[in-house]
């Protein structure tokens, strides 16, 4: 087999071994170990990503069949140009957040358990988004959570940690069992679980579909995305977010602002795009879902955007700029609702990939940098961070860069991705959606300022403490570099964006990315299955 | 009264339980102020849904073919697996309800051992007391 299969075959258990290497280091009385396993594991990660990227750009998607099943018959994992390049930067984003742990390790008094739960939190986001099969997603989904909770009550020695992390993860453990209860319709009406076979089902059944699938369909794709919008936090289901994100160990938080919430997003787009397309079964259903959609988006931008200007602490404000960013990428996402010019929404929603690149990477930075200030300030209080940057230039650099990223400067890849979003609008004719885009970042703006100014241009007390290791600065900067290079880059990298979008927007891109996995079934198989070929 | 009846009158009783476990169980996760209380609703509710997901993969008893395990214990010839297709009910659903167990008692674990930090930490698990408690 090639090298790029099996690397797409390899990544989650060799990531998930790495995670249960870690423990064992305690026979070793060792605190450096658990941290250079995970940034082992990590690397892999980003090499398998990286080679998995250029190999789907070059040849269309591939398929893995795990155990050498068939699809439909055994789990697959398929990727096309949407989740490898996502999958991409999310191993990039973690590999730094694992650098970054090593610097915080004066935090972490037991480093092999965080060490587990963080690579076992890598292993849950890769898995969603490379997995095939909705039932994997379901697995993948719990590993994600459970190791989410955990590191959320890692410091469980703060009231507060335990229980934001009991609030999460109570609803959250709703949420997943009724993922399993959507799967398991889906399964009742198609009678199948992996992702390419119920693409094929729901557009064959078309015209003459049964008023019963019709309605399983319909109410498995609104629990489905319930869950979607819980992991992601869309505006009624963010109330754990705020608490639960900024209780984190700081890495953690960077983690979870920046990745987790992706996964959401990309799900959701996977089931209204490819899965129940525009000319599936349930297309008349699915642009009041998209519709929806939409207003819950451009609702939690608005309430993200306002309830950021009221906070005091830094890593909450971070937490309620997340839940702002994430309702743009719904609206880019939504864009599915304006039936008619698919280049408009192509562009819209490549608008919404674009923005979920740039906020995982300006939201890590953000919470990685911030806690460099707040290790310097001895607090999470802006009042108490006045003037802290100034003792620390680069990192203030750094984070003010982040800053004007998330607020849609000029020469930042956050720009064109907003830019992208209120384009895709103004092409369909839907005026509205670019202004709301245009409101949210207005809106935004006196939220980042009073940050900047509060901790960088303020004056303020000396600081109490020194931070002795300096060496995580450097890190921070060129990862604020990163934002400038993929913005001032951008014209150029057009087509790596444009074939993630085409990838699920367009007929072609969903025939290929059927037929991958459908010409892996062998054809007597295909009979069994009730399709005659 | 024929078997049929009997066998749609059974499964009618099953389903509206199910329902209602359903509707109690989402009113105790969201209303009932006690932790222990909602994690004991939780428990209950999955377990509602795996039990829902085995009945999807149930077979009606239909025309005196009873369903049985999916377990093939003949030589398998032709005859015997056409026979043995008829009969058998989906295994699937059965699988992915062991998987869906297995996840749901580490959750619950999670959560119980949750709940005793909680307690530790505040003296009490009723959620009230605890949002006045953090101010």
């Amino acid at each position: 087999m090639e090298l790029a299969l099996q690397m797409l075959g390899l990544l989650t258990p060799v990531l998930i071994i790495h995670a249960f290497i870690i423990p064992f280091t305690k026979l070793f009385k060792s605190t450096r170990l658990p941290g250079i396993i995970a940034l082992i594991g990590s690397m892999f990660a980003v090499i398998s990503t990286t080679i998995v990227l250029f190999k789907v750009y070059t040849e269309g998607p591939m398929v893995y069949t795990y155990g050498g099943w068939p699809p439909h018959f055994g789990i697959v994992y398929e990727v096309d140009q949407l989740n490898a390049l996502i999958g991409f930067f999310t191993a990039w984003i973690m590999f730094t957040i694992v650098v970054y742990s090593l610097w915080y390790s004066h935090h972490i008094d037991d480093p092999s358990w965080y060490y587990v739960l963080l690579i076992g939190l890598e292993t849950g986001i890769l898995g969603c988004l490379y997995t095939g099969d909705a039932f994997n997603l379901f697995v993948m989904l719990e590993v994600l959570s459970i190791t989410a909770y955990g590191l959320v009550a890692y410091h469980r020695d703060r009231a507060e940690a335990v229980e934001a992390a009991a609030k999460y993860a109570l609803i959250g453990a709703v949420a997943t069992t009724f993922y399993f209860t959507a799967v398991v319709l889906l399964y009742a009406g198609y009678g199948s679980v992996n992702m390419a076979v119920l693409s094929i089902f729901t557009r064959i059944s078309g015209a003459k579909v049964s008023a019963a699938l019709k309605y399983i369909s319909v109410f498995s794709v609104a629990l489905a995305l319930w869950v979607f919008t819980y992991k992601s936090a869309l505006v009624p289901n963010h109330f754990w977010l705020p608490d639960a994100h900024p209780e984190a160990p700081t890495p953690v938080s960077a983690a979870l602002s920046g990745l987790v919430v992706n996964v959401g997003v990309y799900a959701t787009a996977r089931f209204l795009y490819t899965i129940f397309g525009p000319n599936s079964a349930i297309a008349e259903y699915r642009e009041i879902v998209l519709s929806a959609i939409f207003t819950l988006g451009s609702l939690s931008g608005i309430l993200g955007a306002l309830m950021m200007m009221a906070q005091r602490d830094i890593k909450r404000l971070l937490a309620y700029s997340t839940i702002c960013h994430i309702g743009i990428a719904y609206m880019g996402l939504s864009a599915g609702f304006l039936s008619g010019n698919e280049e408009a929404i192509k562009l819209a929603v490549m608008g919404s990939i674009v923005h979920l690149i740039a906020h995982g990477i300006a939201k890590a930075l953000l919470f990685m940098s911030s806690g460099v200030l707040i290790d310097a300030a001895g607090s999470r209080d802006l009042d108490e961070m006045r003037g802290i940057g100034r003792y620390y230039p680069l990192t203030s650099v750094s984070m003010i860069l982040g800053f004007l990223n998330l607020a849609g400067f000029i020469p930042f890849i956050g720009f064109y991705s907003k830019l992208l979003i209120a384009l895709g609008y103004l092409d369909s004719g839907f005026i509205i959606g670019a202004i709301l885009i245009i409101i949210i970042s207005a809106l935004s703006i006196p939220g980042y300022l009073k940050a900047i100014s509060a901790i960088v241009f303020a004056t303020g007390k000396e600081p109490s403490q020194r931070v002795q290791k300096t060496w995580i600065e450097p890190v921070l900067f060129a990862m604020a570099l990163s934002l400038l290079v993929l913005g001032a880059l951008f014209q150029y990298l057009w087509p790596v964006y444009d074939e993630a979008s085409r990838a699920i927007i367009t007929m072609n891109g969903v025939i290929e990315y059927i037929s991958r996995a459908w010409n892996l079934i062998p054809v007597e198989l295909k009979w069994f299955m009730g399709v005659t070929p | 009264m024929t078997l049929d009846f009997i066998n749609t009158y059974l499964m009618l009783i099953l389903l509206s339980s199910l329902l209602v476990n359903v509707v109690l169980t989402i009113y105790g996760i969201f209303f009932k102020p006690h932790y222990t209380k909602k994690v004991i609703a939780l428990t209950i509710l999955s377990d509602t849904l795996n039990t829902f997901t085995v009945y999807i993969g149930y077979r009606r008893w239909v025309n005196e073919l009873n369903p049985r395990p999916p377990i093939l214990t003949v030589p398998p010839t032709t005859e015997s697996i056409i026979e043995f297709a008829e009969r058998a009910v989906d295994p699937l659903p059965q699988a992915l309800v062991l998987t869906a167990v297995v996840i749901g008692l580490a959750v619950t674990l999670f959560l119980v051992f949750l709940g005793y930090i909680l307690y530790a930490h505040y003296k009490t698990l009723d959620m009230r007391e605890i949002r006045k408690l953090k101010g």
